[in-house]
């Protein structure tokens, strides 16, 4: 057991630095840098002796592996950096970014599972088959859905036509109605989606037969018998999200303009705010480790199988 | 000379119940005398969404249109630009007075002003303030302003006497101390390294509004200051402004700052699109689209580049370029044809539109004179190499994407191909000074004097040309040594009358070379709801809010 966890945390560790290491080596190779594009703006009127001023008292143009080297050192002790952009350190931008997106990606998250489980298990409940068949198709339609348009429509309908939520100015949760909608709905495709074929597919399993057999309801076979059986893989997947939820995250905070860390990602890579991307890369991985190590973890819980296998391999 | 603005305005018209006016009313007279037989209200907080963040608010650097928007509420100038005639009139300054040669400027501090952090302003604050915008400040990173021309130095005469003297004669500072560039603020605020002030909170002005908090690049609260008593002397209404505040929240999408408006949850929104006026007018609501009275919305050569260096190749690209087309696809009335290089409402302006023709045989004439030939492609060609061009789109600039493949199409008639790229990227800023990635640019600037000429062109200011010697290190060798003399005269050249000859020559020069295309004269558009009562712009068309009251919503 302690070695499995160690091994684990030592891969999570190799993946971060991987991570910083190569976005370390892509962000460097990018033309130009924050410090330029931020004062090499005309309406500044700056000459290249400023600008050459300017660049060395920020330390831009000392050699490559050095400045690899004191990063590396900085971020191992918290320390993440200035922002050129913004004139504020990077971990106060993290800070304050942090809480927005996180509930938006928590509620997020949480209402696609409830709409993914709502659709699989309505398709496969519902008696008559061309019903079925329409539920069976929502999640194609939904996978298919940019999440910006779909931002821009439920702006339109739900704030400017019904007026029932502002967009501008929102209490505490109205802000979060739409976009957590907005996010919700594509995410939830792709969970449905693995959730159907699940069950189609734990639905042809022997002990489905023999249930059937003894009298048991098709609803009764499908909560009791299929369910817990067909979320497993369904797990899997969920952690892989996370990415998603991130790239959604991206374009829902740019469209309803809220603050977070997409909109920080946003306005970082549009200035190429180098200490505030490479935070945000090594921020998102280890958020992705973490996710991914946790659904590893839970696995034993819905599945009593892999607790046996645990204890022997431990 | 007196100048009228002669662009028609939606606003005032509406207000007045009439459908139409052109002709020389301003903007500024129709809205303020509609309001003047309606009693203003006090109180309110105006909601007001912005496309974009502001960026740095050094008060020089309030040429950039978010930050200019912001800083006019907040800071005070020295004089006052009536932007209905542009004379210049007191504000903090009571009275001025010049010396022959334009060297020396003697102002008188009204009394009684404080900062809105208690500091008092003063000749002494003055000076601070000048001797920073005219000079910069290399250890704070302070970059000098492009409104003050060969500043020298400052000299307190009396607690509420300043002067300040110039290497050379420098006619445009009077002018220069009415715009948002020189703004005046606190000497604490001076005290600031210039990456510090992106923080909004920390730029203590004299204004009729004071930051009260700041959520950086999405929001922005402004509260009125009860004791301000020291708006421009000339202006009807003295005292506090009659709003308690001002909300800005920044709403890039077009789609979401015109809904939020027609639904009722925003005031005041800036940047419409010309294809969205009508959905805005139809619903009764306001539109304000005042000049920015400076260089027109052009595309510019750089001709450091050698397939832009010969004089006939932007000659025919600009007699290739049909701008009533681009005007009337993409744009509205609000959008004048350009006839120059700057606006017809600019200072010093002269009519070259005979010079700026459409005629597609001159310049497949011109490019052949030039040696350019049709290849097989269908481009031209010269020693095996093809004439094509770049240009990074401008996102500031209305539609601009959509003026440059327009351009691109019109080109293509000629054999010439013109790449559109998206400025998305942070790079796209250090590629468009690289005159071999970025040949073409799209450019424009606003300010009512006609150093806003050399603002644009000279080396060392916007240098749009990239000449060398200027923000750009990737220039190898180009520097038009006559049009830099042209712009120094511009800017040191006392006499009225002959400094306006001068801008005349500086425009016809720059169009006899070819070096810009002006497309159209470039309006500043916003939309409001029609209780916004008393919206006025400063005379380049940033809003001020100082005279702005909400009536009732009916």
């Amino acid at each position: 057991m302690s070695r499995y966890v160690i091994g684990r945390i030592g891969q999570a560790l190799v993946v971060l630095w991987a991570a910083f290491t190569v976005s370390f080596i892509l962000l460097q190779a990018l033309p130009g840098d924050a410090i330029l594009i931020k004062f090499l703006n005309p309406e500044l009127g700056l000459g290249p002796e400023q600008i050459a001023d300017i660049r060395a008292s920020y330390a831009a143009d000392t050699p490559l592996w050095s400045q690899y080297l004191h990063t590396i050192a900085n971020f191992l002790t918290g320390r993440f950096g200035y922002s050129v952009q913004a004139g504020v350190p990077v971990s106060a931008l993290l800070l304050a970014n942090l809480p927005p997106t996180l509930w938006l990606a928590t509620f997020g998250f949480l209402l696609a599972v409830i709409l993914a489980i709502s659709i699989s298990f309505v398709s496969v409940l519902l008696p008559l088959p061309r019903l079925r068949a329409f539920f069976h198709s929502i999640p194609s339609l939904f996978i298919s859905t940019p999440v910006f348009w779909l931002g821009i429509l439920l702006i339109q309908v739900f704030s400017f036509q019904l007026k029932l939520i502002p967009v501008i100015s929102p209490g505490p949760w109205e802000v979060l109605v739409l976009p957590v909608l907005t996010l919700a709905v594509p995410i939830s495709a792709p969970l449905a989606q693995v959730l159907m074929r699940n069950i189609d597919h734990v639905l042809t399993e022997p002990f489905v037969a023999v249930a059937r057999a003894k009298g048991a309801s098709h609803g009764w076979v499908v909560w009791k018998h299929v369910a817990k059986n067909a979320v497993l893989p369904t797990l899997t997947i969920g952690g892989i999200l996370f990415g998603e939820l991130l790239a959604g995250a991206v374009v829902t905070e740019a469209v309803f303009g809220l603050n977070g860390i997409g909109s920080l990602t946003q306005h970082a890579v549009s200035s190429q705010d180098i200490a505030v991307l490479q935070a945000l890369v090594v921020f998102s991985a280890a958020a992705f480790v973490l996710i991914n190590l946790t659904v590893d973890l839970l696995y034993p819980i819905f599945d009593p199988r892999l607790r046996i296998q645990k204890g022997a391999v431990a | 000379m007196s100048l009228t603005s002669r662009f028609r305005n939606r606003a005032g018209l509406a207000l007045l119940g009439a459908t139409l006016l052109a002709g020389s009313a301003s903007w500024a007279a129709t809205a303020w005398a509609a309001g003047a037989d309606e009693t203003p209200v006090k109180g309110g907080t105006l909601i007001y969404l912005e496309q974009q963040a502001h960026t740095n608010l050094y008060p020089p650097a309030g040429g950039f249109y978010p930050n200019g928007g912001i800083l006019n509420q907040i800071t005070d100038k020295l004089t006052y630009q009536n932007p209905q005639t542009l004379e210049i009139e007191p504000w903090i300054a009571e009275s001025w007075t010049v010396n022959a040669d334009a060297t020396e400027y003697t102002f008188k501090i009204r009394k009684g002003i404080t900062f809105s952090d208690g500091t008092p302003l003063d000749a002494a604050a003055v000076a601070k303030n000048y001797d920073t915008f005219g000079r910069g400040n290399k250890e704070l990173k302070l970059p000098i302003s492009e409104v003050i021309n060969n500043y020298d130095r400052s000299e307190v005469i009396d607690p509420y006497t300043v002067k300040f003297y110039f290497k050379k004669p420098s006619p445009g500072f009077l002018q220069g101390t009415s715009v948002i560039g020189s703004g005046l603020v606190s000497p604490a605020t001076l005290a600031l390294p210039y990456e510090a002030l992106g923080d909004a909170t920390k730029i203590i002005g004299s204004g009729p509004f004071v930051v009260a908090s700041e959520t950086l690049g999405r929001e922005l609260t402004l509260k009125a200051r009860a004791d301000y008593n020291w708006g421009p002397a000339k202006l009807s209404h003295q005292g506090r402004a009659y709003l308690d505040g001002i909300k800005y929240i920044v709403t890039p999408e077009d789609s979401v700052r015109i809904g939020a408006l027609l639904a009722g949850q925003a005031d005041v929104i800036r940047q419409i699109q010309a294809y969205d006026e009508k959905q805005v007018e139809d619903e009764g609501y306001l539109i304000y689209a005042p000049s920015t009275r400076g260089v027109n919305n052009s595309v510019v050569f750089r001709p450091d580049n050698p397939l832009v260096a010969d004089v006939r190749v932007r000659r025919a690209l600009l007699h290739a370029t049909n701008t009533d087309e681009i005007v009337s696809t993409l744009f509205s009335t609000r959008y004048p044809k350009a006839t120059s290089i700057i606006a017809k409402t600019a200072l010093g302006y002269v009519d070259l539109s005979s010079k700026l023709t459409h005629d597609l045989e001159k310049a497949k004439a011109l490019l052949d004179e030039a040696g350019w030939r049709v290849g097989a492609s269908g481009l031209r060609q010269k020693n095996g190499q093809t004439l094509e061009l770049s240009a990074y789109e401008s996102l500031p600039q209305p539609q601009n994407k959509e003026t440059l493949q327009l351009v691109a199409q019109q080109w293509g008639k000629v054999g010439v191909k013109l790449n559109v790229l998206t400025a998305d990227s942070g790079s796209a800023t250090v590629n468009n000074l690289d005159p071999v990635k970025a040949p073409v640019s799209p450019a424009m600037v606003g300010r009512a004097d006609p150093d806003v000429i050399k603002s644009q062109y000279y080396p060392t200011n916007r240098n749009v040309l990239l000449q060398k010697g200027g923000n750009s290190d990737k220039v190898q060798s180009f520097v038009d040594d006559k049009l830099n003399g042209l712009l120094e005269k511009l800017a040191s050249e006392p006499d009225r009358t002959k400094r306006l000859a001068i801008a005349g020559d500086v425009q016809s020069y720059v169009i006899d070379q070819a070096y810009a295309i002006p497309i159209f004269e470039e309006p500043q558009a916003f939309a409001a709801a029609p209780y916004v009562k008393g919206v006025s712009f400063e005379a380049v068309g940033r809003p001020s809010f100082y005279n702005t009251w909400l009536a009732p919503r009916r």
